[in-house]
């Protein structure tokens, strides 16, 4: 099954998500995922979207070692009173 | 839409999945052999040499010459530039496809190709190389009437190159981030992995039960590192030196499991900050290098009556592929040349270097699995967020090491051909004999340059509770266990004799 994805980086010590619309960073993943859940909810987005990491974040020597960090689905709770 | 939905997805954007590739496609270029037609002969093999005897007459082909039949009439500069014109071209052409920038790639590719040969030929010189001892009627030690030696066989090579990488990756640093892009060990050893592959399906026709024990070892190697050295490692991170919990994950998995792949998982796994598994794995890649330059001339010292034992024990010890397979190379070529030296007996090469290769294989095939048992646990009992995040089992396929396919495609193809058309062993040999044998061994060579050119130690310098953790956690926890349990299935077992 196919979500709407958002890409998610880490760069200067924050985490970042991008796509939908949506640009948005925050020094922890939790309060990152807290951001997107209210921010989606309130444009009436779909129930789940799919984080994918972009492994060109990471420092070029050590992506021979394992090219891929994770993906997830971030599942959103509807705003209040939608 | 994402890219990782569809399991094909990598295949033409990772290094793992271009040294299935590009291994493939030389094998698969070697069978021409059974047609009669041998289109991978013209790959320069070294020739053993004599200082005050090249210097008398020079000539190129007492250094090196092409390796099959057909290519006998080339001069041996024609069979050193095809070799390079090919491997360069297939590897260029995976950069590209991975995005990396083709020209630095490519001028960082001719330095490191130049440097590996001038290591590999100097290697070969025999006062370096040559034992004294007497096999199959013949010393060549004292025929050449050498006045010294250094008698390391044929690790030699193997020690220059590291030693080339080292002096460029800590005394050349400006030199080392011009090779960067190309200095790449990890995609050159899975590559010559895949061709390890014929290697263990010749091993496996001449004696099945070699390879049957290996794979039990392997089994409980798997058994060791993920449900033993895990566990321990992750308590003394926790307990004793009081390291957050997702530092101390990353970490138990680099040490115990696979090195900087399974921190780079595990760090994935449960969503750390990418700067933890890029900490981790600085350190394991620096005690992964000093493993290398340590263990196969200790092993070697101390045990060289257990052959096989140590080729295990290396692969349940030594993190990351590219440290393990060369350092089973390493001693390979240390351990023969010790055993040829003491007793007269010659045993043949590869065996001990694939019960290192293939204990550690069985280790890596099961990151994927580990990563999402571990993602599961961070979001259900960790996080407590189960409702709110997902992981799809589709991330242990992302996860599986590609090239391992490519090492038993490889294994079994050679193994069904071999018993489909017995009376073309010969020709199935002479082909696959150059990819398993010189291109595979150029691979190795390439890699130890390219480790050492990557492998910065003064980067240790501020990782002082990590580096001191992986220290104890490898003498006292990982080495031990790791050399008790080989010793437990392959004590007493021997390489068969022969050349």
């Amino acid at each position: 099954m196919s979500f709407p994805e958002l890409v998610l980086t880490y760069e200067r010590d924050r985490w970042r998500a991008t796509g939908l619309g949506l640009d948005v960073t925050h020094a922890e993943l939790r309060g990152l995922e807290w951001l997107l859940t209210t921010l989606l909810a309130e444009r009436g987005a779909p129930p789940r979207v799919h984080l994918r990491f972009d492994s060109s974040a990471l420092p070029t020597w050590l992506r021979q070692y394992h090219a891929h960090y994770c993906n997830y689905v971030l599942e959103i709770a509807p705003a209040e009173g939608r | 839409m994402s890219v990782n939905r569809r399991w094909t997805s990598g295949m033409l954007a990772t290094e793992d999945w271009w040294s299935v590739w590009i291994g493939l496609a030389l094998y698969a270029a070697s069978l021409a052999s059974l047609a009669g037609a041998d289109l991978v002969g013209w790959m320069p093999r070294p020739r053993t040499w004599e200082w005050t005897d090249l210097t008398q007459a020079f000539a190129w082909s007492k250094l090196f010459a092409p390796a099959g039949a057909a290519y006998v009439a080339w001069h041996p500069l024609a069979s050193w530039l095809t070799a390079y014109v090919v491997l360069t071209a297939l590897l260029a052409i995976g950069a590209r496809c991975q995005r990396v920038d083709v020209g630095r790639f490519v001028a960082g590719f001719s330095v490191l190709y130049a440097l590996t040969w001038v290591a590999w030929l100097a290697g070969n010189e025999l006062h370096l190389t040559t034992v004294d001892a007497t096999v199959d009627g013949r010393n060549r030690y004292r025929e050449a009437a050498l006045s010294w030696g250094l008698k390391l066989g044929e690790g030699a090579p193997y020690l220059l190159a590291l030693g080339v990488g080292l002096i460029i990756g800590n005394f050349a640093k400006g030199l080392a981030a011009r090779l960067a892009e190309a200095a790449k060990p990890e995609w050159f050893i899975k590559t010559a992995i895949v061709f390890l592959g014929v290697n263990l399906g010749a091993q496996m026709i001449q004696a099945s039960g070699f390879a049957v024990q290996l794979l039990v070892t392997g089994a409980a190697a798997t058994f060791v590192a993920y449900l033993l050295f895990w566990p321990i490692v992750y308590t003394l991170a926790r307990r004793v030196f009081r390291l957050k919990r997702d530092v101390s994950a990353v970490l138990a998995s680099g040490i115990s499991v696979c090195g900087a792949s399974a921190a780079i998982a595990t760090g994935g796994a449960i969503r750390a900050k990418p700067v933890i598994p890029v900490a981790v794995s600085m350190v394991v890649v620096i005690f992964a290098m000093l493993e290398l330059i340590v263990l196969p001339g200790a092993y070697t010292a101390l045990f060289p009556d257990q052959p096989v034992v140590n080729g295990a024990a290396l692969g349940m010890t030594v993190k990351t592929d590219g440290a393990d397979a060369a350092a089973g190379a390493l001693l390979d070529d240390l351990m023969r040349a010790a055993h040829v030296a003491a007793t007269g007996e010659q045993w043949q090469p590869g065996w001990i270097l694939s019960a290192s290769i293939l204990t550690k294989l069985w280790i890596d095939v099961f990151i994927g699995v580990w990563a999402f048992v571990l993602a599961l646990v961070w979001v259900y009992k960790v996080e407590k967020r189960a409702g709110a995040v997902s992981i799809s089992p589709m991330e242990i396929w992302f996860r599986f090491p590609k090239f391992v396919l490519g090492y038993f495609v490889a294994c079994l193809s050679y193994l069904a051909i071999a018993a489909a058309w017995p009376a073309q062993a010969a020709a199935l040999a002479s082909g696959t004999g150059v990819v398993a044998g010189p291109v595979r061994t150029l691979l190795f060579m390439l890699t130890f340059v390219a480790m050492g050119t990557i492998t910065d130690f003064s980067k240790l310098r501020g990782m002082g509770k990590l580096a001191l953790l992986y220290a104890l956690a490898l003498v006292f926890v990982i080495a031990p266990i790791a050399y008790g349990v080989a010793y437990l299935f392959h004590r007493g077992l021997m390489p068969p004799l022969g050349n």
